[in-house]
């Protein structure tokens, strides 16, 4: 269900604010393309024909003042239309996403709410359909940048501060992101995905993200908790519904169930996650988790598996 | 200088002549490239990048391909073994990138599920 | 300058040191490239059926010798007399020794016969070579013949021990050496510990490349820093200290890779590396060895 091109601003999604800006931008490049056109017409009369007089004033007045402000004053206005729809209004109801950037990875929390408890994930965001959705974006260390081309600008997330960014999708799929702020040596492999998806849908993901872990058994799957926890694990992932509760490191609850792993850096399957948790500092050198030597081969598969039936 | 000059030039030529005959010399010899039958490179490469083999394997010619939890898979055609246990050939290979756990129990190696046909894609990009 | 006067000899002589200098490339240069033409057409027999000629011959032993000059001539033997050395030394003998080397009336077995050049005399190499050298010749071998070292397989008490009956070989009656070629081929095993241990002036580097082609490493592995054959029966040990695991099954840490080198069928039952009874200071060494190559 992904979109031909995830993260293109030249591909924006129906209804969303990319849509609208690549919409003025058209206005834009076809307005200038018709002004370089009479302009270029005009020069190339003024060349081929021999010199004849003209009404310089009228010329000067008209061509160089008072057309020139029109058509400006026609595109500011319509700018502004564009950019106040941009900046809706927040209002009470609206579904509120909190995404904290951090050195080199994203946490998502989806606030509690009408007897829901709060759902946190990293690296993803669902969104429904059709509705605005008020993203609040705040780091933990340093000036990061929130970007989904196919959806919104940039709008940079500095430690501190709490800014703001309205998204609405009303074409459905996988939308791509990444941050848009150098932050640090792993910038480059800093990506998400954001899934707009119908109301219903949302609904039921969101619904499931925010109960504990589902998990399941199995002789090859449930040694593999052990195996977590054995591994020191949980010193820095929290996996909701068991003993782990570590803050520094994405929170695995429903980790199975994601497109992506290493904030965006990995498709998700047994091979990447086992090759991610054997060897994260061969995959992005200087990111904060360390290379596991714990491990025997089978039991890195086991492992893996037990954290891809997080789903 | 003529005559001085046209000796240095015959000595070189004939310099340069003898170590390209060594350069050819060095060559392999003998057919060392096994056949994959039904295998195609270009497929082959476009599933390593697919399966993300790159995040345990360095893997020549794959962008990204640079982790170190499993062998590098450089001059595959001229490893004598795989994975240290079975001879290196064309069934070997595809029966080993489709089921490495069932052959060796130990392996980090998982199974993906991959097909026979990419499996014999992949085999034969490795070997070229 | 006039071009005619280039070829008269007055130019040749005032210019004498640069035409000399230009000559002495031009000798260089064929030599070179005859060499490489040698070398290329496959003329030099590698056979070990033809022998040499008298010339080379006499050029590789007398270079042994002048060898051995340099580099056996200092080595202090201990007591050879004592009784219990040369008794140990007759089992190393028999072990190790007579296969290749044959006796005074005792036949080369087929391998020893099919070399070249063929294993010598060992009664006459004592009577005519110092206790040091015949040490030195047993612990270094000699390259590109067919004595191997034997200084990684055993104990220094042991390759003295067989010094020490070497040395009374030239005493031995036929009758005697029919009895030591007929008793039980009693297997020569040194102490594990006592083999080649490391001492404090080594140079670490150094010793774990010689630990390395000691074991045979390098005939199924290219290894970075041993020189060897382009070996493709195992994957490269090189860049070892980013590799995460060993053989796929276990974690790659020096302490593994020594459990590994000792025993790998331990680890991963059905693998084709042998058990290659190394001992265990030496598997840390290499092992060390190993993790200190970038």
């Amino acid at each position: 269900m992904s979109a031909a091109r995830p993260q293109s601003t030249l591909d924006p999604a129906t209804g969303s604010s990319a849509s609208a800006i690549d919409e003025l931008g058209l206005v834009l490049y076809v307005g200038a393309a018709v002004i370089l056109a009479v302009v270029s017409l005009l020069a190339l009369l003024g060349v081929l024909t021999g010199p004849r007089s003209v009404n310089a004033r009228r010329w000067l007045i008209g061509g160089g003042l008072i057309l020139p402000a029109t058509i400006l004053a026609a595109l500011f206005v319509h700018a502004l239309i564009v950019g106040n729809s941009l900046m809706a209004k927040t209002h009470a109801s609206m579904l509120r996403i909190h995404v904290t950037g951090k050195q080199w990875w994203w946490e998502v929390r989806y606030e509690s709410a009408d007897g829901r408890p709060e759902a946190v994930l990293a690296n993803e965001l669902h969104i429904p359909l059709g509705r605005p959705v008020e993203i609040l974006l705040g780091s933990s260390d340093v000036i990061h940048s929130f970007w989904v081309p196919a959806l919104a600008g940039k709008v940079d997330m500095i430690p501190g501060r709490e800014t703001r960014l309205i998204v609405r999708a009303d074409r459905a799929g996988v939308y791509r992101g990444q941050c848009a702020e150098y932050c640090g040596a792993q910038h480059a492999l800093m990506a998400f995905h954001v899934v707009a998806e119908p109301a219903a849908r949302f609904d039921t993901w969101l619904t499931r993200q925010s109960q504990p872990a589902i998990q399941s058994t199995g002789p090859q799957i449930e040694p593999g908790r052990d195996l977590f926890f054995r591994g020191g694990c949980a010193a820095c992932h929290t996996v909701r519904g068991t003993e782990a509760a570590g803050r520094s490191g994405p929170d695995l609850t429903h980790v199975g169930s994601r497109h992506a792993i290493a904030a965006g850096t990995l498709r998700n399957h047994v091979g990447t996650m086992a090759g991610w948790i054997a060897g994260p500092q061969d995959i992005k050198p200087a990111s904060l988790m360390p290379n596991s030597a714990e491990y025997t081969g089978a039991e890195l598969r086991t492992l893996s598996a037990w954290l891809m039936s997080l789903e | 200088m003529k005559l001085l000059s046209r000796q240095i030039l015959f000595s070189e030529t004939c310099g340069m002549a003898l170590a390209a005959l060594a350069v050819c010399a060095c060559g392999r010899s003998g057919d060392m490239e096994p056949v994959v039958v039904g295998g195609d490179a270009g497929r082959g490469r476009a599933a390593l990048i697919a399966y993300e083999c790159g995040a345990c394997h360095r893997i020549p010619g794959i962008p990204g391909a640079r982790g170190n939890v499993g062998p590098p898979l450089d001059d595959f055609v001229e490893r004598v073994n795989i994975a240290g246990r079975y001879a290196n050939d064309p069934a070997r290979l595809v029966d080993w990138i489709r089921h490495a756990p069932a052959l060796k129990p130990q392996t980090a190696m998982p199974d993906l599920g991959v097909s026979e046909i990419e499996a014999r894609d992949i085999a034969a990009y490795l070997y070229e | 300058m006039p071009m005619r006067h280039i070829h008269t000899p007055q130019f040749l002589l005032r210019h004498k040191f640069l035409f000399g200098a230009l000559g002495a490339c031009v000798l260089l240069l064929i030599g070179v490239i005859s060499g490489i033409a040698i070398l290329l057409s496959g003329v030099l027999s590698t056979a070990a059926t033809t022998q040499h000629a008298a010339f080379t011959h006499w050029l590789l032993d007398t270079g042994l010798r002048y060898s051995l000059r340099a580099n056996a001539d200092d080595i202090e033997p201990p007591d050879l007399s004592d009784s219990a050395l040369i008794h140990r030394g007759e089992a190393c003998f028999r072990a190790h020794c007579v296969q290749c080397h044959g006796a005074a009336a005792m036949a080369r077995e087929p391998h020893g016969l099919g070399m070249m050049p063929i294993p010598n005399d060992l009664a006459q190499a004592s009577r005519e070579w110092p206790a040091g050298w015949l040490y030195y010749v047993t612990s270094k071998g000699v390259r590109m013949t067919g004595m191997p070292a034997w200084e990684f397989r055993l104990s220094d008490t042991d390759l003295w021990s067989t010094v020490a009956f070497l040395k009374t070989l030239p005493q031995l009656t036929r009758a005697d050496v029919l009895r030591i070629g007929s008793l039980p081929r009693s297997y020569c095993v040194s102490e594990a510990g006592a083999i080649a241990p490391r001492t404090g002036d080594d140079d670490l580097d150094e010793r774990g490349e010689t630990l390395l082609r000691q074991y045979g490493c390098h005939a199924c592995h290219r290894i970075e820093g041993v020189v060897g054959p382009d070996a493709r029966a195992g994957p490269p040990l090189a860049d070892w200290p980013r590799r995460r695991y060993i053989a796929g099954t276990i974690p790659n840490t020096p302490e593994n890779l020594a459990r590994w080198i000792r025993d790998p069928a331990g680890i991963s039952p059905g693998t084709l590396m042998p058990d290659l009874g190394v001992t265990e200071s030496h598997a840390r060494e290499m092992a060390d060895y190993l993790f200190a190559q970038e």
